[in-house]
């Protein structure tokens, strides 16, 4: 994708659960996108990170089996040496070309945002959805001057701008920028971009329509 | 705003004296450059315990704690050459690789550790927080004197979230309150860590 420079981020509340490891699945993928393409949030994910160390530093301590102490010495033998195994290296996976998909997105829908099988989901949106264990992980494409009906949501939903643009009563979300929806939120996306808008977004729970018959946001829902 | 001291922390967690006495990136570069084991058995005999609890509060059962205990402590003697003084503190680390450790094996999101991976190399080696020279053992005793003064209901959101991996709803529906005071008190609860250990470094 572009080099991009993000004005929406994660916030704090968002930052402890990810670093604690306690955000839903769904919304955990749209936070490592953003913050592949945030330097900014990587800084602050590294804060969050600290609390944990912190944290785990001050635990009790949880007194080990019998024999614990030994095997450990023993696996130590297991394994003369300590050298590092050679970790992957994301060079190539991270080869930048304009259909290029962030690498966190990679394991779900492939490297390239060419040649993906979308779906028909309403009228200029089309869609794909991920299979994750927990939530709902969906890439979006709406034509431009197209939007989403108003609707509101159960729990959380997490969009990240891969592509192009939309406005919504938050703001103006351009490539890279996250919004963080909760249950009190709604809102209605208008496509702000000459080109198509393609975004990432992941959810922890239903959406809910307003104005309109729930039926509108059902093809969200079929996989 | 609830503004007292944290019993609860207080209660359940421990600030063992020896540990700030511990240089924990010196133990960590003699297994890096020598392969020293009497360092490397001083850190697991200090982060074990450690892991294992973290592990157990997590609901992880008896004997796979055990098992991943041993495995993460096996990671820190195996890619020890690779901890970066300059981007994370000994115990950040030590935590990152449990906490990953975690989500994939326990939790099955194989995808996690990989994205990690990827974060962590999209900033090379020089992008530390901390300037060269600040020693990880003092900032390590300030985060854990502010860890212990934050008021108790921080604590507890913040407990919950590192020590029980509970999601905000999942926090939210056990405290019987909304999520957006879940929220507001975990972003209270960083931005005073925050503050602190900006301040004082």
């Amino acid at each position: 994708m572009q080099a991009v420079n993000p004005r929406h981020h994660l916030g704090e509340a968002t930052l402890l659960s990810y670093a604690a490891g306690a955000l839903p699945a769904a919304l955990a993928i749209v936070a490592t996108t953003h913050s592949s393409m945030c330097m900014a949030c990587r800084r602050q994910l590294r804060m969050a990170e600290r609390i944990g160390g912190g944290l785990i530093a001050l635990q009790h301590e949880a007194a080990p089996p019998a024999g614990a102490r030994e095997a450990m010495l023993a696996r130590l033998d297991a394994c003369a040496s300590s050298a590092a195994p050679a970790l992957g290296s994301f060079e190539d996976a991270a080869a930048v070309g304009p259909d290029t998909l962030p690498v966190p997105l990679h394991p779900y829908f492939g490297r390239s945002l060419a040649g993906l099988p979308w779906r028909w989901m309403a009228a200029g949106m089309q869609g794909i959805r991920a299979g994750i264990g927990e939530g709902t992980l969906l890439m979006l494409r709406v034509a431009p001057g197209e939007g989403i009906p108003m609707h509101g949501h159960h729990g959380s939903e997490f969009t990240c701008v891969l592509q192009g643009a939309y406005d919504d009563e938050f703001g103006r979300f351009s490539a890279g920028d996250l919004a963080e929806l909760g249950t009190d939120d709604r809102h209605r996306p208008v496509m702000a971009s000459d080109m198509p808008c393609i975004c990432i977004v992941g959810l922890d729970g239903d959406l809910h329509c307003e104005g309109c018959s729930p039926q509108a946001l059902q093809p969200l829902f079929v996989a | 705003m609830i503004t007292g001291k944290s019993t609860e922390v207080a209660e359940a967690l421990q600030n063992p004296p020896s540990a700030a006495m511990h240089d924990w990136t010196a133990q960590l570069e003699a297994v890096a450059c020598r392969h020293d084991r009497d360092s490397f058995m001083r850190i697991y005999d200090h982060f074990a315990p450690r892991v294992r609890r973290y592990l157990l509060g997590l609901g992880v059962g008896g004997a796979l704690a055990e098992e991943l205990t041993q495995e993460a402590l096996l990671r820190v003697w195996q890619r020890a050459q690779q901890y970066d003084p300059g981007r994370s503190n000994p115990e950040t680390w030590i935590f990152r690789i449990a906490r990953n450790l975690h989500l994939d094996r326990v939790r099955r999101e194989p995808a996690w550790r990989m994205a990690q991976e990827y974060l962590d190399d999209l900033d090379g080696a020089v992008d530390g927080q901390w300037p060269p020279g600040t020693e990880s053992y003092a900032e390590e005793a300030i985060i854990h004197q502010a860890i212990q003064q934050l008021p108790g209901i921080q604590a507890r959101v913040i407990r919950m979230s590192y020590f029980e991996a509970k999601s905000q709803q999942a926090i939210a529906s056990e405290l019987g309150v909304s999520l957006g005071t879940v929220k507001s008190h975990l972003r209270h609860a960083f931005l005073k860590l925050q503050a602190e250990l900006t301040c004082k470094r």
